[in-house]
């Protein structure tokens, strides 16, 4: 009874209809909404990891730009000019990551509040200025080209999985959203996670309770990293192109717009607002470099109107139904 | 031998000395209570002796442990739980929640083993959960567990705050006004739960206000008055101490 309740339960409906729609909309529409789909599946990917550290643990960072990057351009070269393979460079370019993020995570984490935000901007600013002036490595503003699609993967009935067309891609990044997306709520929902929560609610108290604060946030950072490795990953072998715009901080800022925007310390949050602020320029025709202003714009009517976001909003007038809030959770 | 012994603590914010060369040691299982005027540095020895604040000198030894310096939550693992003179909870986490949290410190738990749900990670979550329960029940919240913590009445908000402090299995626990806030009819049951506390075995140190309540309560009562202490002794004598009397209610009534 239990299990079945689980399954059928109206959240979980919503989720499945979520993943329906999310495989069969796009060999309907066609190239162009595809290739979107794919940037904002990307994307979401940027903002469960900005979820897990700024939404669950309370640390807003304005760096996620340099991790996206340090893991696109540590793919690209080693794919590039060590003609390392893909799988092989795909987990040493999120491990690097990882530990970078770990890195920054021990003098910036023990900082709180506005401090601990001026250093992961000043960081991102940092590393963008690196791969623009760094050309013998980086390519410099030329950026890097010729990064290599996953190798086909042989499957059991003798056929192979490739990935050369755009719907592959498109499919394959998926793939990457729903099992981080799994992982998040997993992560969100065991006791590391409440541990994450409680530090965003209150560090002193969490601190009191013998709870070691400081490695917990520096777990959720590097976790984080790692996060905005995998997406930066990604982005780097579906464009086949990176340039050191993909490193400008205002790439960081964009994706905690989007979370505030869809709800940050919520499941579907990331989702919503990344589908939302991606899709609303895109439907508009604004031009590329309006589309920071607006989103400054639409993230401060948020803060002030909307703080929780559309989902934050959604779950408080509509009593939480379809998608929980976190308080709710645990006791199951 | 003392549980805790604090020797020479002193601390200083810049020119200000909230506490000055304090010296006083608790007992296993006896209540000690700390009393004095607003301002007398209680609030900051409480926060000096959970590594909040680190002192300007002295040494605090904690089951012969020389604890100074410590952070906070190694404090808290040495043995030390407290709670804050602000109700501190979590509010918008379940009543359940909170106590798990204060549980978490004695949980294996790894990211793996929490992502992939492995057998052991969910015996381990089942395990806290289930003595978050009894610590639940044992302060008399048990059927409050999954009431958002921010619902609960002041007097609940306390009792879930100092079952928090209890989850991480004090030896000694440091309560900040218990009592802060309350209606006054509520006030004893909150007294019968500072006893009950005691009678498991473990000692506490209490800052409070209201004096009846000290008075009955306290095994040794100190008492500070501008960082310093100016008395220490039974209720009995602390109460009928010129010095504490000059202090509380000024020069005139002191014979």
């Amino acid at each position: 009874m239990e299990a079945i309740r689980t399954v059928f339960s109206p959240k979980a409906v919503a989720w499945m209809l979520v993943l329906i729609a999310a495989i069969a909309v796009p060999p309907i529409v066609g190239g162009y909404v595809t290739s979107m789909l794919i940037l904002i599946a990307i994307w979401t990917i940027m903002c469960f990891s900005m979820n897990l550290i700024f939404g669950y643990t309370g640390q807003l960072s304005l760096g996620h730009s340099a991790f996206l990057g340090i893991a696109a351009y540590t793919f690209s070269l080693i794919t590039v000019k060590l003609h390392v393979g893909f799988w092989p460079a795909f987990l040493i370019a999120i491990v690097f990551t990882g530990f970078v993020g770990f890195l920054v995570g021990i003098p910036a984490l023990k900082l709180r509040g506005p401090y601990f935000i001026l250093v992961t901007l000043g960081f991102a600013v940092i590393v963008g200025v690196i791969v623009l002036g760094w050309i013998d490595l980086t390519g410099g503003a030329n950026g890097l080209f010729g990064i290599p699609r996953p190798n086909p993967i042989p499957l059991p009935g003798g056929g192979t999985l490739r990935f050369d067309s755009l719907l592959s891609m498109y499919y394959f990044i998926l793939f990457f959203v729903v099992l981080i997306g799994i992982f998040c709520h997993r992560l969100v929902h065991s006791l590391i996670g409440k541990r994450f929560i409680a530090i965003s609610y209150n560090e002193n108290l969490t601190e009191s309770l013998g709870i070691n604060t400081m490695s917990q946030k520096l777990l959720s950072f590097t976790i984080s990293a790692i996060l905005a490795g995998i997406a930066g990953v990604l982005y780097a072998t579906y464009n086949a192109v990176i340039s050191p715009e993909l490193t400008h901080f205002a790439r960081g800022m964009d994706v905690v717009a989007y979370l505030i925007v869809g709800g940050a310390g919520t499941m579907a949050g990331p989702i919503v607002g990344t589908l939302v602020l991606m899709t609303v320029p895109e439907v508009l025709q604004i031009l590329p470099y309006l589309k920071t202003l607006i989103n400054g714009i639409i993230l401060m009517l948020f803060i002030i109107f909307l703080p929780n976001g559309i989902i934050g909003w959604f779950n408080m007038n509509l009593g939480g139904w379809l998608t929980s809030r976190r308080a709710v959770h645990g006791s199951a | 031998m003392a549980l805790l012994e604090v020797a020479g603590l002193t601390k200083m914010f810049g020119g200000l000395t909230a506490v000055s060369e304090l010296t006083f040691d608790i007992q296993p299982g006896e209540l000690l209570s700390i009393i004095g005027p607003n301002g007398a540095g209680k609030t900051t020895l409480f926060n000096l002796l959970t590594g909040f604040y680190r002192p300007t000198s002295g040494t605090i030894t904690f089951n012969a442990i020389d604890i100074t310096g410590c952070k906070p939550y190694q404090v808290t693992r040495h043995g030390i739980g407290r709670t804050f003179q602000l109700t501190s909870i979590f509010k918008k986490s379940t009543v359940l929640e909170n106590v798990l949290i204060g549980k978490s410190l004695h949980a294996a738990v790894g990211v793996w083993g929490s992502v992939l749900r492995t057998p052991a990670t969910r015996r381990e979550e089942r395990k806290i959960r289930e003595n978050a329960r009894e610590i639940l029940s044992f302060v008399g919240l048990g059927d409050k567990e999954d009431k958002v913590a921010g619902s609960l009445t002041e007097e609940a908000q306390k009792r879930l705050s100092i079952s928090m402090a209890l989850a991480t299995e004090p030896k000694l626990l440091l309560l900040d006004e218990p009592t802060g806030g309350v209606n006054l009819e509520e006030i004893s049951g909150l007294i019968d739960l500072v006893g009950k506390i005691r009678k498991s075995g473990t000692s506490i140190c209490l800052i409070e206000h209201k004096m009846r309540m000290v008075m009955t309560i306290s095994d040794r009562i100190v008492v500070l008055n501008y960082g310093k202490k100016i008395a220490e002794g039974a209720p009995k004598e602390v109460a009928s101490n010129n010095e504490v009397i000059r202090a509380y209610l000024g020069e005139r009534y002191a014979a």
